[in-house]
């Protein structure tokens, strides 16, 4: 798919253009990501969380639902992402169990806090960060979570008028994002001679062409949460 | 003059409500004429927009009346037109999933209520029926969801809350649905008479921008052969290769949702190798028949207690796979490479398909079914099937 986003400027405007590119270089890879959340949430087949306590459906997440899609997934002979890391002489660590990943939101941190005691490890528990992600908040048995701020909600689509989370929980094989030869990310600047007859305005735009397919469909499910009303709101 | 204007035209059939055309651009002008109006010699034969009057808005030209004005979306219009609001054109950008149009419920407009009845037995097609107090404002192949459906705390029919549904619209007050309610685990549902008033449904306002997708199933017909029907377009060609995820549910009697065997994993014959299904049939947009003997197979059956509504899961069936089944073939008349088409929410028929922007792609495979363009709003559409032929422009420049 090609998703071109143009911005036109003025000429003599250097400053403005700078700041121009440095927004529509995010913009490309939140687009970029985009694309592939959403082309997930229509794939992927979905278990609703039922282990938490408020009445939904689905249900906020509780630790047995953790347990749960870990045993799907590893029934379905899905390849964890990650070894896990042995237990250290190190106070207030334990060891972290060979994991898949699952992909959140940061909505979400509060009752993953909630979880503490019952499961959950943050990522400064780990006896080592040295293979954690920038974005990974912690662990529960064999799922370890990044979380993101542009994870996909439905907002007000559970049962009970409730944001639903899409959390998404994937083993190697699941997923592919192909790059097609020479369509990859590209930021296009032309300056005004090029862009015009009059050379009256430069042209900065992005451009890029990718696919995604499902690899492996029993690798991956979504695991559909609600909040714990009373954390955040 | 053009440095970075576009312009494109076409013809579209109205489906005699709320009309999308794609294009590869965002409109401010538009401008229609309808063939079979014109030739009728009644109803709404011409009709323009620019972007400057606003979403929903439109000049139309009502035939015997002249030309009359329709004021935008929540805007104010002349007195003759009142009822009209909004029903002009819109632009479209449909790019990011999971985004829901107006909540209706009990007074979200002035005396709105909606009330379902318990219906459906028989599981041939759309059943359950949804009767509103004031316009619901939908179009046969909308998609809906459900939220909110307890008549009390102990009945209702909040094990269909969440679930997304094609509504197919009798009235401007009725629309059904495909499920079966007929069972006493199901209550009959009124907003007017809920405890608390309680109960919604929404638009899903652009339900597949990538197909085929996750699809809930609301009936199975067993045999040497196995048809299903699901809630809501399936996008599913003659080719794809389907995966089936019917969870087991303890303790309900009978086993919900019964037809386990369909399961991908496990495979009791080739531990680890899923078992999937080739769609041989498509009989319609929601119904489709696979390769599976299902003869001995536990009968489907939607008897969900109320109350096992929380952390309920439900049965699913999923593309899996790239199937090469070759592009739509070249006719006379055609596109020289025909896409694939979709069934994305704004189609109301349920054997032929929106078109999409892409170019020849493969079916089977998945495919990307975003899309911009434009609504041709109730109130410049004519009547279903009439022909409208279409002008889109976008200028190089736009003065506020």
């Amino acid at each position: 798919m090609t998703s071109p986003l143009i911005l036109r400027s003025n000429n003599s405007q250097e400053g403005v253009l700078a700041w121009v590119s440095e927004r529509l270089a995010v913009a490309m890879r939140q687009a970029e990501d985009l694309i592939l959340r959403d082309y997930v949430v229509s794939a992927a087949s979905e278990i609703m969380a039922g282990g938490g306590s408020n009445a939904d459906n689905p249900t906020n997440l509780g630790i047995s639902d953790f347990s749960l899609v870990a045993t799907t997934l590893t029934t379905n002979n899905a390849y964890m992402f990650m070894s896990g890391i042995e237990g250290m002489d190190r106070f207030g660590t334990g060891p972290v169990r060979s994991a898949f990943f699952m992909l959140s939101s940061t909505e979400l941190q509060t009752d993953f806090d909630a979880l503490t005691g019952s499961g959950f490890k943050s990522q400064w528990e780990y006896p080592s960060n040295t293979s954690a992600l920038p974005t990974e908040y912690g662990a529960v048995f064999n799922i370890r979570i990044l979380t993101s701020s542009e994870a996909p909600v439905a907002r007000g689509a559970s049962a009970n008028g409730q944001d639903v989370y899409y959390n998404t929980v994937l083993g190697k094989q699941a997923l592919t994002h192909i790059s097609q030869d020479g369509f990859s990310m590209k930021l296009i600047y032309r300056d005004p001679y090029y862009s015009g007859m009059l050379a009256q305005n430069a042209t900065l735009a992005i451009k890029f062409a990718q696919a995604q397919a499902l690899t492996q469909d029993t690798a991956i499910r979504n695991l559909l949460s609600t909040r714990f009303y009373g954390f955040f709101n | 003059m053009a440095e970075y204007s576009r312009i494109a035209t076409g013809t579209i059939v109205s489906n005699g409500g709320q009309t999308l055309v794609v294009i590869p651009f965002t409109p401010d002008y538009i401008q229609i004429s309808n063939r079979t109006r014109a030739i009728a010699a009644s109803g709404v034969t011409d009709a323009w927009w620019y972007r400057n009057m606003g979403q929903g808005a439109a000049f139309r030209d009502l035939y015997g009346t002249g030309v009359q004005y329709i004021g935008q979306t929540a805007g104010t219009t002349t007195a003759a037109l009142s009822a009209l609001v909004g029903t002009g054109f819109s632009t479209i950008e449909a790019g990011l999933s999971l985004q829901y149009g107006p909540v209706y419920s009990h007074n979200s407009v002035a005396t709105a209520d909606f009330d379902i009845a318990k219906s459906g037995a028989g599981g041939t097609g759309p059943a359950t029926t949804i009767t509103t107090v004031t316009p619901h404002g939908l179009t046969t192949g909308n998609w809906v969801v459900f939220s909110n459906l307890a008549q009390t705390s102990t009945t209702g029919m909040n094990q269909i809350a969440g679930i997304p549904f094609m509504v197919t619209v009798s009235s401007t007050t009725e629309f059904t649905i495909f499920w079966d309610t007929s069972d006493a685990v199901y209550t009959a549902f009124d907003t007017a008479t809920s405890t608390g008033n309680v109960g919604s449904f929404k638009k899903i306002l652009y339900p597949v921008l990538y197909f085929p997708g996750v699809s809930f199933i609301a009936a199975i017909t067993l045999g040497p052969t196995t048809t299903v029907q699901t809630t809501a377009p399936h996008n599913f060609v003659v080719g794809q290769q389907v995966a089936f995820r019917i969870p087991k549910i303890p303790g309900i009697t009978p086993p919900a949702w019964g037809t386990t065997e369909l399961n991908s994993l496990p495979n009791p014959l080739i531990p680890g190798s899923p078992i999937y299904g080739y769609v041989v049939s498509v009989t319609n947009s929601t119904t489709f028949v696979v390769n599976i003997d299902s003869t001995f197979y536990t009968a489907f059956n939607v008897v969900i207690p109320y109350l096992s509504y929380v952390g309920l899961n439900y049965p699913q069936v999923v593309a899996v796979g790239d199937v090469n089944t070759g592009g739509y073939p070249i006719s006379a008349g055609s596109d020289l490479y025909p896409s694939p088409s979709v069934f994305n929410g704004f189609v109301t028929s349920t054997s032929v398909g929106a078109r999409t922007i892409n170019g020849p792609a493969i079916q089977g495979a998945y495919c990307n079914g975003t899309f911009r363009g434009f609504i041709i709003g109730s109130g410049v559409s004519g009547t279903a099937e009439d022909i409208i032929y279409w002008e889109a422009v976008m200028s190089d420049k736009n003065y506020p």
